[in-house]
């Protein structure tokens, strides 16, 4: 899960790094009384986001009276910095600044350890920086001690290890004319797999990265890998696009590949969607039923691989049970096999023709992408 | 032949007890992997399929002797010491199934393995198998769909994607090729096994006559492959493919801040296909060509 700056900056403040004296301006939250409360005359007022490069999208502003900062506010709170949904805006005093440095942690894949990432040239063109700027330092993942010449690189570390981040970021770390290093920014990305230690996780709102609050359905997915089962299989990943073909999917190789076979074939998807894991047949039930219930669908592709422990007929049953429910009039193309592929492809067929469904059944005898073509000839005809 | 394991390998699995524990070791038993035992604290003295449950892996190799591999099959949050148990105990080589194990866990198990010439495999790791020899792991499911997808033969397979082992194992078999082993190396960012690691093991197999990988894209995996091939430390014939094309199309969302840009600089999606195709590697569209691609090599 990615923070934005002012609950980055937070985790940041508790492992002992300076930020700006600031806060945070919700929607709804009069921006001259936060104004008159934090007291400082000149300031920063920043649109908060979740992606980067906001300096160089206007997401910024200097003001210095209370019509300066009811106006920023207004007007950040009202635009989408490159399809970014803004959430607040934060006001902080503006720094004295002396230097802008970098400094970041995260994991690099072919260290297979962390790393720290450092420039004398921080700022808005830290991708610019020419390569030998740039030091990277291979951390020891097994010392909580860091042996770095590097301000703030302590606090940092500590910070990464005990918040369970994957990135933790600070560009620009500044350095005031008057030598004191102040986090000017955060980026953290906290490190979803650990959710089980850090209770407090739970208070952090909900959040896509797609430039939009969360939809209903999204928030309702993911709670079906909450509860005691929660790593009985994965059944609680649902991200809303914007086409109309429902897509449930099951294998998280299998549905990167047959997204690219669906786009290729001319066809969009509603959603992405992929169950893995032998989840029960509830979970799936609890997913289907929320794929289907999306408006506007002109069909559904039920695809995966040849399973190797994921059991069809029991998967497939949670599936029929939201189609006994929902009985979509438009196109459905199943594609599985695996455990007990006779039996789920059967107790398809069979729901498929008590509910007059428009379905096609496959196993393994054609691949799951020669299955895209086939639901998009049926979707051509069905118009 | 074929990699990683042999007709011998002496296996033993932490969370035996559990229900994918049961399954697991079920279906190694099946395929004719030896299942010397397992592993679950306060349950030694129990029994799971015949095999004896101990309390540690220290009691455990202590009494069998000459563990090869360990598979470890518990919860995520219990992942780390599991490992470091493995580990500690010097077991060679270390499947670990386990999914969602906190990042930070995993590579503190990769530094505690490093330099003790330990292999660990996964995690997010269904498993591998070597078809008429043996598997660890659940690669294949039930044993007569597995016998229907895995038969030996030529065609090493390596996958980031635990179904997709599967089912390009099958289109292997369909195209009427066998498999010299397939190897789930497994979902997460980080991987205790790479493909380079694996094209070395591939590279020394005569078995293996042509290697074929689906991939996935993020990552900088596949660039060592390049590098490889440059210095040709592998030169069998060698089919990728690549997937998540259409993740281009989505925000750039994941990814925060520039350290992901800098690190992988210049390692984009699209400069992993130009990359390996300029390098000689054969680059499959849809992943079924994967089978048809290395056919004339079998």
């Amino acid at each position: 899960m990615n923070l934005y700056e002012c609950e980055g900056k937070k985790l940041f403040q508790k492992h002992g790094i300076k930020i700006p004296r600031g806060l945070c301006i919700h929607r709804g939250e009069e921006p001259v009384r936060k104004y008159q409360e934090l007291g400082i005359k000149e300031v920063v007022a920043k649109a908060q986001v979740l992606s980067g490069k906001r300096g160089k999208n206007a997401g910024i502003r200097f003001c210095s009276s209370e019509e300066e900062v009811r106006q920023a506010a207004e007007e950040l709170l009202s635009v989408n910095l490159r399809g970014q949904y803004v959430a607040a805006v934060r006001i902080e005093e503006k720094l004295d600044i002396a230097q802008e440095h970098y400094v970041s942690i995260t994991y690099d894949t072919s260290a297979k350890a962390p790393v720290l990432i450092y420039s004398e040239e921080g700022g808005v063109d830290i991708e610019e920086v020419p390569r030998e700027r740039i030091k990277n330092y291979e951390l020891s993942i097994k010392s909580d001690r860091l042996a770095v010449d590097v301000p703030c690189a302590q606090e940092l570390w500590n910070c990464f290890l005990k918040e369970d981040a994957r990135l933790a970021e600070i560009n620009p770390l500044v350095k005031t004319k008057d030598g004191r290093w102040i986090a000017a920014d955060a980026k953290v990305a906290l490190d979803d797999d650990a959710w089980f230690r850090h209770e407090e996780w739970k208070n952090f709102p909900p959040r896509t990265m797609l430039g939009r609050l969360p939809t209903k359905r999204e928030v309702e997915v993911k709670k079906i890998d909450e509860g005691e089962a929660w790593y009985r299989g994965t059944a609680g990943k649902y991200l809303e696009m914007d086409g109309d073909i429902a897509i449930l999917f099951s294998g998280g190789g299998a549905s990167i590949a047959n997204m690219d076979a669906l786009e290729k074939h001319g066809l969009q998807a509603a959603n992405y969607t992929e169950y893995s894991g032998n989840p029960p047949r509830e979970k799936v039930y609890a997913l289907a039923k929320i794929v289907l219930s999306k408006p506007g669908l002109r069909g559904l592709w039920i695809a995966g691989g040849v399973a190797n422990f994921t059991s069809v007929k029991d998967t497939f049953q949670g599936i029929a049970d939201a189609l006994d429910e929902i009985r979509p009039a438009y196109p459905i193309v199943a594609r599985r096999a695996g455990p007990y592929e006779k039996e789920g492809l059967a107790l398809l067929k069979a729901c498929a023709k008590r509910n007059n469904l428009k379905m096609k059944l496959f196993g393994k005898e054609i691949s799951m992408s020669e299955t895209a073509k086939v639901l998009t000839e049926m979707v051509a005809h069905s118009n | 032949m074929g990699i990683l394991i042999d007709n011998d390998t002496k296996v033993l699995i932490q969370g035996i007890t559990g229900k994918e524990g049961q399954k697991a070791a079920a279906a190694m038993l099946e395929y004719g992997t030896r299942v010397v035992g397992g592993v679950r604290p306060g349950k030694g003295g129990e029994t799971v399929l015949g095999k004896p449950v101990f309390n540690s892996v220290q009691e455990a190799v202590d009494i069998l002797g000459g563990v090869e591999v360990s598979a470890i099959y518990v919860p995520p949050f219990a992942a780390k010491s599991a490992i470091l148990e493995a580990i500690e105990n010097n077991i060679p080589q270390i499947n670990v199934i386990v999914e969602r194990i906190p990042i930070q866990d995993t590579a503190y198990c990769f530094a505690a393995a490093k330099g003790k010439g330990i292999q660990i495999i996964g995690p997010a790791s269904l498993g591998y198998i070597v078809p008429g020899v043996g598997r660890i792991g659940v690669v294949g499911g039930p044993k007569n769909l597995t016998d229907e997808i895995f038969t030996p033969g030529s065609i090493g397979i390596i996958s980031r994607s635990g179904g997709m082992t599967n089912e390009v194992a099958w289109q292997v078999r369909r195209a009427g090729m066998g498999q010299s082993a397939a190897v789930h190396v497994g979902g997460d960012l980080l991987l205790g096994t790479t493909y380079k690691d694996l094209l070395r093991l591939f590279a020394k197999d005569d078995s293996t006559k042509a290697v074929v990988i689906f991939g996935e894209h993020g990552g900088s995996y596949e660039f060592e492959i390049v590098d490889m091939l440059k210095n040709k430390e592998f030169t069998k014939p060698l089919a990728v493919y690549v997937g998540g094309k259409f993740a281009s199309a989505l925000p750039v969302g994941m990814n925060i801040g520039h350290a992901g840009a800098i690190v992988e600089r210049g390692r984009g999606a699209a400069e992993k296909e130009k990359a390996l195709a300029d390098a000689g590697v054969m680059i499959a569209e849809q992943y079924e060509q994967l089978a048809e691609l290395v056919k004339d090599y079998s």
